[in-house]
């Protein structure tokens, strides 16, 4: 499998998994660390592979802790390095991403979402969206998440991770689920579009001819760390500002907009297409980033519309970030699955008519 | 248009292998596709099945589907589960060899074939599932033999080459089975 390496021009039909390692290899990432977890074993074995024959690092790391700390150690000395894991696993990783996000390092976390809490199990869940957006790590930090919907767009939001991560020199989660990991479809690799960021100036290289620098997240006097902290989120305020993505279908004249985000959005977007069939005024709303959160559009599609309708695989986590986005303008209701594919279309399209009944 | 498949059978039997060909040759006759196995604790033995979705408009299908427009039913619990997901007029393509010949819905159409039996007089019990692609190319009109044909030599892997003169013959028999005096 570890054969579909960048065909440029070329249509390979290729698990979400693979899509996503193969485009780590062709955004230079130069080490991979990780530990096996259904459903994103493939990343580590194409890993195992590839990285050998490229010359490159891969590492079958003794735990998920052993694995996110080995990345933190790579991405120090200035090179590009991921892990990927899920749920669970990710879980364990918590105490290093609020490392990583206090110390500024570019990590690359790929999180294949499946169904918890605790070990829950193997099927396709969107039950991480807290756990990416908000994190479990101490301290007021903020990780970058972008959340794929095809297979393709895990190829180019595995690129923007890597970009975005050095870019801000903050972690950046890729937020895939299950079914995207496991599902195949037709992908373009391409090149890596973004340009290479100079990190020359804080990478741990070697002290040679300079002054030595120190990558720590320790700040012993209160009035240090408080200059420290609004630093950090001027940063995040310029993230907010540039990097908020979001795709809308027929939100102009939409009574009701449908607010969806990864795998299930395809299956949402399929039943806004029927409502709209059947001269139902439906629209749809779908955060690719999602943090940055795109709050600010969604406040303003709250003042032409007249409901919003998340739908999720979980008990309900981005609703509530919906909800703040449009502030009690409107109703925001939920219609959620707690676990596996996604609602079938039909069953989107009747809760649909019967939220517009009401 | 869009229209769906799922192939269903035993775990072993190639089931998901055969879905990843008819989604190359989709892919490969410029069709957008979607291949979504189901996944779990399934292993050798325990019943497996993909759902294919392809599209000659949307470029994003969705997945999980109430209806299918074709089931290949590989065993006789693959039958069972799946002929009720069938829309009407839709087809179910069924190994008699390990399914019974009862015919439950009046409203779709049936295809039963030996597929198991032609594909061990082939040479090869394990050429059942690239077997009933043929049949199920037949019967669908919506992948050509020359398409199956070049996605079989994309997905067999370079150790199994040898074994693509007899993929190519099943695939041929099971095209052509509705010829052959039964």
């Amino acid at each position: 499998m570890t054969e579909c390496l960048t065909k440029t021009g070329k249509k390979v039909l290729t698990k979400g998994n693979y899509a996503i390692a193969n485009a780590a290899v062709i955004a230079g990432c130069q080490c991979y660390f990780g530990y096996p977890i259904t459903p994103q074993s493939e990343i580590g074995e194409f890993m195992s592979g590839k990285m050998q024959e490229l010359k490159r690092g891969y590492v079958s790391a003794e735990s998920e802790l052993g694995a996110i700390n080995m990345v933190i150690g790579a991405v120090s000395t200035g090179v590009k390095a991921m892990t990927s894991s899920s749920s669970c696993a990710i879980s364990l990783m918590q105490e290093a991403l609020s490392y990583a996000a206090t110390d500024e390092l570019p990590v690359v976390l790929v999180s294949v979402m499946r169904g918890g809490p605790g070990l829950g199990n193997i099927y396709p869940s969107q039950g991480d969206y807290n756990q990416a957006t908000i994190g479990g790590g101490n301290g007021d930090y903020k990780l970058i998440v972008l959340a794929p919907s095809t297979v393709q767009e895990c190829v180019d939001l595995t690129y923007k991770a890597f970009y975005l991560a050095q870019k801000y020199r903050n972690p950046t989660v890729l937020l895939a689920d299950g079914m995207l990991g496991q599902m195949m479809e037709p992908v373009e690799f391409g090149e890596y579009p973004y340009p290479e960021i100079d990190n020359s100036d804080w990478a741990l290289t070697g002290a040679k001819g300079r002054t030595s620098r120190v990558i720590r997240s320790y700040g012993p006097l209160a009035d240090d760390r408080c200059v420290f902290l609004k630093k950090l989120f001027e940063k995040y305020k310029t993230i907010e500002e540039n990097e908020t993505e979001w795709e809308e279908f027929n939100t102009d004249d939409a009574d009701i907009i449908l607010v969806s985000f990864g795998g299930p959005s395809r299956n949402v977007k399929s039943a806004m297409k029927e409502c709209r069939r059947q001269g139902l005024k439906v629209g749809m709303f779908r955060p690719v980033t999602l943090y940055p959160f795109p709050s600010k559009r969604l406040n303003e599609l709250a003042g032409r519309t007249k409901k919003f309708l998340v739908v999720e695989v979980n008990m309900g986590q981005m609703v509530r970030d919906v909800r703040l986005a449009v502030n009690g303008k409107v109703p925001v209701e939920l219609f959620n699955k707690p676990v596996g594919s996604p609602p079938e279309v039909d069953d989107i399209v009747n809760e649909v008519k019967r939220q517009i009944k009401e | 248009m869009e229209k769906n498949f799922i192939i269903a059978g035993f775990g072993g039997q190639g089931v998901l292998l055969a879905g990843e060909v008819l989604a190359n040759a989709f892919m490969m006759a410029g069709k957008n596709v979607t291949w979504y196995p189901c996944y779990g604790a399934e292993m050798r033995g325990g019943t497996v099945n993909c759902e294919i979705v392809m599209n000659d408009t949307e470029e994003v299908s969705a997945v999980n589907k109430k209806e299918a427009d074709f089931v290949v039913a590989l065993n006789q619990a693959s039958v069972e589960r799946f002929v009720s997901k069938i829309k009407k007029g839709g087809w179910m393509i069924a190994n008699s060899s390990l399914a019974k010949e009862i015919k439950t819905r009046a409203d779709i159409n049936y295809l039963f074939a030996p597929i198991t039996k032609l594909a061990e007089n082939v040479g090869n019990i394990k050429m059942a599932n690239i077997m009933a692609l043929g049949v199920l190319a037949k019967v669908s009109r919506l992948v050509t033999l020359e398409s199956l044909t070049e996605a079989l030599e994309t997905v067999i892997p370079a150790h199994r080459k040898h074994l693509m003169p007899l993929n190519l013959k099943a695939l041929k028999i099971g095209y052509e089975y509705d010829l052959l005096p039964v």
